[in-house]
This record gives structure tokens, C-alpha cells and sequence, in this order.
């Protein structure tokens, strides 16, 4: 899912300033953490706290979107709202607001979330994964199923650049060596001869702005 | 000549005079706090295991043990003096566990005036309160207990079962009838509204017991036997599909101007797991300070807390079990953590510390009253008035 973190408050305040009515719409997709209806609901208030203590008053209207990033939900879900909005602030990844944008023209639209990567939820530890570049040339079937391009700091293809210590990577010692996982992964699958494969540099022309499925 | 120090007062005390040290106590307490000592002839409890259920308290047979929350003496104390404030004999005495509202508490039992009496466990209610109940004139009396395998402290719901079972047998032979004291079971779970779900799965990680469980887009699924009623996926649910039977959301969202109207500033509202904090009967309300209990702190909401904050609230505390005291597996860490990510966004708006979260438990009396007081100190310090930050 598409990890995103919400913005200071700071920063969403100073972008909503210049509106009064504003339309808050949540993404119940698959945006992680979930940015439905509460998390719609909660901004709504820490904004309404915050402005009265600068003597500023908006009109929120709530919503929350099933997919933000599709055209047809997001049209059917904002009309009704949309002609006494004099902004929309949007709780999807990157996609949503662009897709209000598209959709209306006329509407400015303020993002409320900064988006990181797609990733990888690891609930337990309370932590999520950067772990896919969408670069559109999957390599993962030859690496036991971890993305050098994406785990590994140098993106690298043709096996670990020798800096790691005890696992870790040398750029952050906090980070796990990616080609370091790799040979694991490969050795328990016995697969370790896909390693003797040489790869070429990635087809960086792989990577499409557009796709027609 | 010196002051004589008073002893710190325990929750509940083995008086070792009275005691004949048959141990009834120590089997049927559900924490092992009450043993017998190395030497055999007397019965030691450690405060620190115990959980203030009051089951030895209700089963001591040579009346050796004290406690200080609802005693024999104070419950019937109380409902001398609210007898007549109620206009009614008959006695509905339910654990706050499962109790829902009083008027749903009086269709279960089928009477409409009653006096209420709401307590932790009715496992520590004995025969002997219930036969002075009797002799005070209450012609009716109906109790209600948590489902067996739903009792926060185990063994106080199955005990009740049994006692109440003797009781009327032995009030049969004295001619009260068939069923003098009626005992009814319930218990308060998650309700799934299923158009709500977006299918997030937030549910399925959180829950403690394994109740929710979702395998297509159809959305979540509960199985109710296994929900506890903590109302923790309830606070963090992102979409508002499940709310709490007795806790709901807009139930709760309504007494919050309420209670906040009726206070003078430094207006406190204090969000308490029932089971961290056992109020007295019919204590003094501060003027400042209002409170709204919860089945557990996991079911601590954000909505609520900004809601008590936009309706006036100059401080709001959480106040919660320790994780060791959390009758709710774990949750009140949880909740510990959904009120720091919530202090968290505060911060930036420079209303952070009107938000507290404090652990305290009934063993330690004064405990929470201190933790509150301290708070009403910095809140008193703050001010009323918000500033920009």
C-alpha cells in the first residue's frame, strides 16, 4: 500500500488560510495508516482548535472517498460538495489529489499527506517498508522475492557492493543489507546458482507514465 | 513525644484475629495474592498481586477480611439513605461490567422503579448483604452479572452463579419463594456496521482476543463469544464501522458538553477505565472535575478528546490500569499509545499538555486522586485562556 505520514499541522493550516469552506476527503483505500472517516474527522477538529487560537474560522465539510485515485468515486463522492467548496484538502497519497484536480478544474486541492513509498506494514513492530520502486521491470523472481533496486541504499543488481557490516548496510546501520537477504532467501530456496546470472543495467525506458490494461 | 504515624490504609487487609486460617480466601482468589505463611498458621496477602475484586472479602467465613470499596456496612449504609430518594423496594444490583443503561437494565429484570447499585463484580457481594437487604424491606432483588466466561476477575461471575443458587434455596424454606434474588447474566460486545468497513484489517491486528476476522471484501466479521468488550478496535476503527454496546461513540459524544457545562474552570474531564479507579458511592463532586467511565481505557477515542477540547475542557486525563492490572490483555498499553499519538498532534497546536494519561489501580487508595490533583495543579497553572502558539 502507499505509506504516507500527515503533514505538520503548521504547514496544512498555512495552505488552507486563504479558503473558508473546505471540503476534508479522506481515502479509504489503500493508503496506509487507513485515512477514512476518522482520520477526516480528527483533522477536522485539530484544525478547528488550532484556527480559533488565531481568531480564523473555516466550514468544514467531511467526506471520505472508497478509492481517491479513481475518477468514477471520487466524481460521485465530492459533487455534492463541490459547488460551496472553496478548496479541497485531501488525506490521499499523491494520486488523490491530483485525481480532484483533474476531475475539477476550477477547485484548488491541498495535499494533507506527504507520500513515501509503497510498503510493506509490519505490524508488530509498528513500522512500515519502503520495499517497491514500481519500476515496471520486476526482477523479484530472481532474488527471492527482496528488490535489491529498492532495499538495497545503491540499487544494485549483481550482488552486494561488499560494505555491509554484520548485516547492515554501510550507508545506515540501521538498515537491513538487501543482497545480504537476498543470499539468504536464495540459499534456504536452494537457488543460490541464480546468483552466477549476470544482469545487465535496468531498462530504464521499462518504466511507463502510462499504462492502458 | 512523637506523633504515631498513621499506616498507610490497603485496599483490602486480613484481620489476623478473626482469622482461622481455612483458606477458603486463598483458593478462590483468581490472583494467588492470598496464602498461607511459611509457618502455616496465619493468611498472608501481597497488595501487590491483588486486584481488588473482593471474592475473599464476600467468602470469608469468620468476617477477616476488610476492604475499604463497598464493605457490607457501606452498601447498606447507602441504601438506607437512598431508599426513600428512589420510592422503591426493589434492588437491582449489576456489575459495571456488563450493566447497560438503567432503563435497559430494568426491562432485563422487568420492573421500571428500582434502586441501582453499580459495582465492580457482584462476586463480592455476600449473603449476608443480601439477607440485610431482605430484612431492610426490599421486596425484590435482582442481580446482574457478567457472562461466566466474559467475568473481568474470573471467578466472581461463576461464584455469584453458586451463591445465589443456595441462597434461594435456603430463603425457599423460609417461605420467600421460589426465586427471592434474581440472577440474570449480560455482557457488552462490538456491533459491526457492515456498509462502513472499508476492509482495513486495523481490527483483525488490534483485537486481543482473535474476535474479528475478515477474508474477502464482504468486509469484517466478529465472532461475539470471543469479544471481551474492550472497545479498543472500536477507538482506532478509521471508518466508524464498529461501536460498543453501551459505550457508543454518540453516546459518549453527548455527555461530553453535558458534563462540561456543569463544571467551573479549570474544567477537568476525567476519561477512566472502570476498572482503575473505584468511585465511592455517592462521593462529593468536585466543581471542577467531571468524569466518564469507560470499559476499559482502551476504548479512549482521539474524536472524544478533541471534542472535550473544542467544548471547553482545560485539561482531560486518561486514567488507566498499569499493563500488569489491565483486565483486557494488554489493551491499556495500547491505549497509552493512542493517547501519546494524540498528545503528539496537540503539541503542534500548542494544546499538548492539557492532555494526561496516568496509570493507577484501586489497591493504592489516594492513588488516583493524587494523580488528578497533581494534574488540576498544571492545568490551574496553565490557565483557562489558549494562546496561539
Amino acid at each position: 500500500m502507499i505509506v504516507t505520514v500527515l503533514k505538520p499541522l503548521d504547514e496544512i493550516l498555512d495552505s488552507v488560510s486563504p479558503y473558508r469552506k473546505i471540503l476534508i476527503a479522506g481515502c479509504d483505500g489503500c493508503t496506509q495508516p487507513p485515512r477514512g472517516i476518522r482520520e477526516v474527522e480528527t483533522l477536522k477538529q485539530l484544525l478547528e482548535l488550532a484556527s480559533k487560537l488565531k481568531g480564523k474560522e473555516f466550514e468544514f465539510k467531511l467526506t471520505s472517498v472508497v478509492k481517491q485515485c479513481d475518477s468514477v468515486l471520487t466524481t460521485s463522492a465530492l459533487k455534492p460538495y463541490v459547488d460551496d467548496t472553496d478548496a479541497v484538502l485531501s488525506l490521499a497519497c499523491g494520486a488523490g489529489p491530483q485525481t480532484v484536480a483533474e476531475l475539477f478544474p476550477a477547485l484548488p486541492v491541498i495535499p494533507a499527506q506527504n507520500s513515501h513509498f509503497v510498503g510493506i506494514d509490519d505490524r508488530e513492530g509498528g513500522t512500515m517498508f519502503d520495499s517497491c520502486s514500481s519500476c515496471g521491470d520486476c526482477v523479484l523472481a530472481l532474488t527471492g522475492a527482496v528488490c535489491p533496486i529498492t532495499r538495497c541504499a545503491k540499487g544494485l543488481l549483481n550482488g552486494a557492493c561488499g560494505g555491509a557490516r554484520e548485516g547492515k548496510c554501510e550507508l545506515d546501520p540501521e538498515r537491513d543489507c538487501a543482497w545480504e537477504l537476498i543470499y539468504k532467501r536464495l540459499e534456504r530456496l536452494g537457488q543460490l546458482d541464480s546468483l552466477k546470472e549476470f544482469r545487465p543495467p535496468r531498462n530504464y525506458q521499462a518504466k511507463a507514465w502510462k499504462v492502458t490494461p | 513525644m512523637t506523633q504515631p504515624v498513621a499506616e498507610p490504609k490497603l485496599a483490602v487487609n486480613i484481620n489476623e484475629d478473626y482469622c482461622s486460617c481455612c483458606s477458603i480466601c486463598g483458593s478462590l482468589c483468581p490472583y494467588d495474592a492470598i496464602t498461607r505463611d511459611a509457618e502455616g498458621d496465619k493468611m498472608v496477602l501481597d497488595i501487590e498481586k491483588c486486584q481488588v475484586c473482593g471474592i475473599c472479602y464476600s467468602a470469608c467465613p469468620a468476617k477477616a477480611i476488610d476492604t475499604i470499596y463497598y464493605d457490607c456496612d457501606s452498601l447498606l449504609k447507602y441504601l438506607v439513605k437512598v431508599k426513600p430518594q428512589y420510592k422503591s423496594d426493589s434492588l437491582v444490583v449489576m456489575c459495571k461490567g456488563s450493566a447497560p443503561d438503567f432503563s435497559e437494565v430494568g426491562k432485563l429484570f422487568g420492573v421500571s422503579d428500582f434502586i441501582p447499585l453499580s459495582i465492580p463484580c457482584v462476586g463480592r457481594l455476600s449473603e449476608e448483604i443480601l439477607l440485610q437487604a431482605i430484612a431492610t424491606g426490599m421486596k425484590k432483588i435482582c442481580i446482574l452479572a457478567c457472562d461466566e466466561d466474559y467475568c473481568r476477575f474470573d471467578r466472581g461471575s461463576p461464584l455469584t452463579g453458586r451463591r445465589i443458587l443456595a441462597l434461594n434455596r435456603m430463603l425457599e424454606q423460609l417461605g420467600y419463594g421460589k426465586d427471592a434474588v434474581t440472577l440474570k447474566r449480560n455482557s457488552l460486545k462490538v456491533k459491526v456496521d457492515k456498509d462502513l468497513c472499508i476492509a482495513c484489517g486495523d481490527c483483525v491486528f488490534y483485537c486481543p482476543y482473535d474476535a474479528p476476522t475478515l477474508e474477502s471484501v464482504e468486509g469484517i466479521s466478529f465472532d461475539l463469544d470471543a469479544c471481551r468488550g474492550c472497545g479498543l478496535c472500536v477507538s482506532l476503527c478509521p471508518s466508524f464501522a464498529l461501536d460498543l454496546e453501551n459505550w457508543e461513540r454518540e453516546r459518549i459524544s453527548k455527555l461530553i458538553p453535558q458534563l462540561l457545562a456543569e463544571v467551573k474552570p479549570p474544567k477537568i474531564l476525567v476519561f477512566r477505565c472502570q476498572w482503575a479507579v473505584y468511585p465511592p458511592l455517592n462521593g462529593d463532586m468536585s466543581p471542577n472535575i467531571r468524569t466518564i467511565d469507560l470499559p476499559c481505557a482502551g476504548r479512549v477515542d482521539a474524536v472524544h478528546v478533541l471534542e472535550a477540547l473544542q467544548n471547553g475542557a482545560d485539561g482531560i486525563m486518561v486514567v488507566a490500569c498499569s499493563e500488569d492490572d489491565c483486565k483486557q490483555e494488554g489493551v491499556s498499553a495500547k491505549a497509552e499509545h493512542v493517547v501519546a499519538r494524540i498528545k503528539e498532534k496537540l503539541d503542534q497546536i500548542g494544546l499538548g499538555e492539557r492532555l494526561n494519561f496516568a496509570s493507577v489501580s484501586p489497591r493504592y487508595p489516594g492513588q488516583v486522586e493524587e494523580a488528578i490533583g497533581q494534574f488540576r495543579q498544571k492545568i490551574e497553572a496553565i490557565g483557562s485562556k489558549r494562546e496561539a502558539k
